[in-house]
């Protein structure tokens, strides 16, 4: 890295507001920042703490009702109050943004190569066709597979990491001085994720420009920063050299942030603890193709004969990236759609069950969903969503009763018993998730299907989730399927991990045999990806 | 595309099928036909006349009769204009009428997307609730309102154009039922193109664009209205299918010879077969715009591409 003294963005007293209908919200509070050449900053913080506004403020892409003031000067020229006229010569030449959404970033109507050559033929003229060499020369670098093919594909033909890999070629293409950006992986799968960061990171040596990187995962800022700025409501808790953040960390929020890498480890149940549910053979297939009147002839096996059997306290990790199947798994293992296999519950065969059969199990067999915000009716208040399922599983009890049981639930869940008269949308991401598990912990179930209880939610509040599970599992004796793509997660959480793709299992064992010593190259990418980029 | 043609255009046909079934038998089911007049006819001359049209035959065998003659391109005689039959008197109005509302069709769109593109980007202004305010009036305001209106103040107070008819077919004559005629779907197109417009400005991808310095004449016209007239296309549809199978009231406002009347006044008349007429030319209209809707909604957005 060239020459790592001068400073090309420098950001003083930055200040970004937005005006709403209940008064002005101070989303930015006045911070400072400095880029220098060639190097890499992380700017970390959690979701609301004015990471991503501090950049769209000084690339002036805020909401209409937002404002920018203070300075952020790009190699001495003053970005903020610049037309966006003005604005135009530096945005997409000499600085350049990726986003968090590969998926939408794109224009869906035009060919990626259109859109690489876009800017080009923007900043240095010429036609299209002219830029089109560059643009498979870009796409060449950014390793997208057939070049000359895809440079005509549209952006749905793609997948997500391809596309990001398409905004990267956007973003070098008149090679930038300065690259942001905006939590680049954070809608991607882990193996992907690692990729795309590598690329990153190789096209930083080679072309020698500065990242400013966003992110609330310090997992990847550790081996890819340089500097760590933290951030936190708006303000900048701390700055140093990753080494610095890391290992003697100042502020206390730092501090926090760092502790709230999940960790712990959960005991294996005793060898004779029996099975409580058991899924052997699980086969569930997906008709593809077809339309209303004709059945389609292609069939897609989302999960292709799978074993599982689950003990009495026991909590199995599922782990796979999308697509893998680990949901439909968990679905499956309740009975709750089509599948073929044997399963038992306890000691009873339950294969043959019908809904009818199923509804009584359904009390003690219990599934909590990813989206605290989705899966929580918004017009019910958190007492009636909660004790929704009692007037099914225990008809007899009084409303004086049920109220009862409510408050022990979210006393156990570590909420006010007072929420029970409110409305979901008046509670954060991490306490709508603990209304979730109380929904589900009301009817004292035995076995949990947990589907991604912590993805949503900021790494500190994750921690306490998790926390909060292991207790309950403690307290209850609890068996619980925890699927996630999240490995640190499912490492602090599980005894057992089973690793699934395409449907299948790759690999499965005792989560420190998984974690230390993985058999299968799948595995061993997955752990690589997740704990050290 | 050739296939996709095909395969719609041969789905035309079931549909034709039923529309011809369903409004054949809901015009013989409303009371009254097409002799019953104010003063009565004698009996002999009824029976006679009902024998002549072969009104006096079972209805099933009208049906068939019907039917049959309709495959080969023969509509019946229209039972109130005795001197032709219906496929030439809507062979006589057709043209009027999808000139004027090819007029009217280009006015509304091409006022309407771009009324409502200046509302979108200057969303809240006053100008923004100027034409919102004014695109309401359209829409709200029926044609038989616009069309007087119009005629009193640009034909008989300013005397700039003339008040009525078809005249040597000049622009002059068709201006004011064009507008009578085009205003409420211009208001609609403007409601629809600001609408999906304030959506398209807030995707992320123009939010890409934006953050890679594309002038702004390129982020709003070549990416966010692309989009936007998606929703704008559907519409095209049955607006293009009402406005050139011509208006009652506006051609019977100013005058014009086209066949829009023929729906009211075969309605009226119990004039079965017009009626049956203009049902299924407005039927064949709609599935025909529908179809290069269709079409044209696949140039436009790649993701529904027929191949």
């Amino acid at each position: 890295m060239a020459d790592t003294n001068e400073t090309i963005l420098a950001v003083r007293g930055l200040k970004v507001n937005f005006s709403t209908p209940d008064g002005t919200v101070d989303a930015v509070k006045g911070i400072d920042l400095d880029v220098r050449t060639g190097e890499t900053l992380a700017v970390v913080g959690e979701s609301g703490s004015g990471k991503s506004q501090t950049m769209m403020g000084i690339m002036g892409l805020l909401a209409k009702n937002g404002t920018v003031t203070g300075s952020a000067r790009y190699r001495g020229q003053e970005l903020v109050g610049l037309s966006p006229k003005a604005l135009n010569g530096v945005r997409g030449s000499k600085i350049t943004m990726i986003f968090q959404e590969p998926m939408t970033s794109l224009d869906p109507l035009y060919t990626i190569g259109r859109q690489i050559a876009e800017p080009i033929v923007h900043h240095r003229g010429g036609t299209f066709k002219q830029a089109r060499a560059r643009v498979l020369e870009l796409l060449e670098l950014v390793g997208i597979p057939e070049p000359g093919r895809r440079i005509d594909s549209y952006p749905h033909e793609l997948s997500g990491g391809q596309r990001q890999r398409v905004m990267i070629a956007m973003a070098l293409a008149n090679e930038p001085d300065l690259l942001i950006a905006d939590e680049p992986t954070t809608a991607l799968d882990v193996t992907i994720q690692a990729q795309i960061l590598d690329l990153l990171k190789s096209l930083q040596k080679r072309f020698g420009m500065a990242i400013v990187l966003i992110t609330h995962d310090l997992g990847i800022v550790k081996h890819f920063a340089e500097r760590v700025a933290v951030m936190r409501r708006g303000e900048v808790v701390e700055q140093g050299t990753t080494a610095d953040i890391f290992e003697r960390p100042q502020a206390d929020y730092t501090k926090m942030l760092l502790a709230a890498e999940p960790s712990g480890r959960k005991a294996a149940p005793a060898d004779n603890a029996p099975i409580i549910l058991e899924g052997r053979d699980v086969c569930v297939d997906y008709a593809i193709g077809g339309g209303f009147f004709t059945r389609g002839n292609a069939v897609f096996r989302a999960v292709d004969k799978v074993t599982l059997r689950l003990r009495e306290g026991q909590t199995i990790g599922v782990v796979g990236e999308s697509g893998s199947g680990k949901s439909t798994l968990g679905r499956a293992l309740l009975r709750l759609l089509p599948s073929s296999g044997y399963y038992r519950f306890g000691t009873t065969d339950i294969s043959g069950f019908d809904r009818g059969q199923m509804r009584p199990l359904r009390r003690a067999l219990q599934l909590v969903f990813q989206d605290p915000y989705g899966s929580l009716s918004p017009r019910r208040t958190v007492g009636e969503i909660i004790t929704e399922g009692l007037h099914v599983h225990e008809p007899a009890l009084s409303r004086a009763d049920r109220d009862r049981r409510a408050i022990e639930a979210l006393k156990e869940v570590g909420l006010d018993p007072a929420s029970r008269n409110r409305y979901p949308h008046e509670f954060s991401g991490g306490q709508r998730q603990r209304i979730a598990i109380a929904r589900a912990m009301i009817l004292k179930p035995k076995v949990v299907i947990l589907d991604e209880p912590t993805s949503a939610l900021d790494r500190s509040v994750q921690g306490q989730v998790i926390e909060l599970l292991r207790d309950l599992q403690r307290s209850h004796g609890l068996s619980y399927i925890f699927i996630s793509h999240d490995l640190s997660v499912v490492k602090a959480m599980s005894d057992y991990v089973i690793v699934m793709k395409n449907g299948k299992i790759v690999e499965e064992g005792d989560t420190d045999g998984i974690f230390d010593a993985p058999r299968e190259p799948y595995t061993r990418t997955l752990i690589g990806a997740a704990f050290n980029v | 595309m050739i296939s996709f043609i095909l395969r719609r255009l041969a789905s035309a046909v079931p549909t034709l099928f039923i529309v011809v079934t369903i409004s054949f038998f809901l015009m013989r089911f409303a009371p009254g036909g097409p002799f019953n007049l104010e003063r009565p006819l004698p009996p002999q001359t009824m029976a006679n006349l009902m024998a002549t049209y072969q009104l006096d035959q079972p209805l099933w065998r009208q049906y068939v009769h019907y039917l049959s003659n309709a495959v080969t391109g023969d509509f019946g005689p229209s039972y109130i204009y005795k001197d032709n039959n219906v496929a030439q008197l809507i062979g006589k109005g057709l043209p009027y009428s999808i000139e004027l509302g090819l007029y009217a069709l280009l006015f509304a769109v091409i006022g309407g997307v771009i009324a409502g593109t200046i509302a979108a980007l200057r969303q809240n202004s006053i100008l923004d609730f100027t034409i919102m305010s004014v695109s309401t009036l359209g829409v709200t305001v029926p044609n038989f309102v616009v069309g007087p209106v119009l005629t009193l103040v640009f034909a008989i107070g300013l005397a700039w154009l003339p008040a009525g008819g078809w005249g040597d077919g000049s622009m002059r004559y068709l201006i004011l039922p064009m507008i009578a005629l085009a205003l409420p779907q211009l208001a609609v197109f403007a409601r629809l193109t600001r609408g999906s417009m304030i959506e398209a400005l807030h995707t992320d991808h123009i939010r890409t664009a934006k953050a890679y310095g594309l002038p702004a004449r390129t982020v709003v016209v070549t990416h966010a209205m692309r989009g936007a007239m998606l929703p704008v296309v559907s519409y095209l549809a049955p607006c293009a299918a009402a406005l050139l199978t011509g208006s009652a009231v506006v051609e019977t406002i100013f005058t014009i010879p086209g066949v829009g009347r023929y729906f009211v006044l075969g309605a009226i008349n119990r004039d079965y077969t017009l009626v049956m007429g203009t049902v299924i030319l407005v039927a064949i209209f709609v599935i025909v715009f529908n179809l290069l809707v269709d079409i044209l909604y696949g140039l436009l957005d790649p993701r529904v591409r027929h191949d």
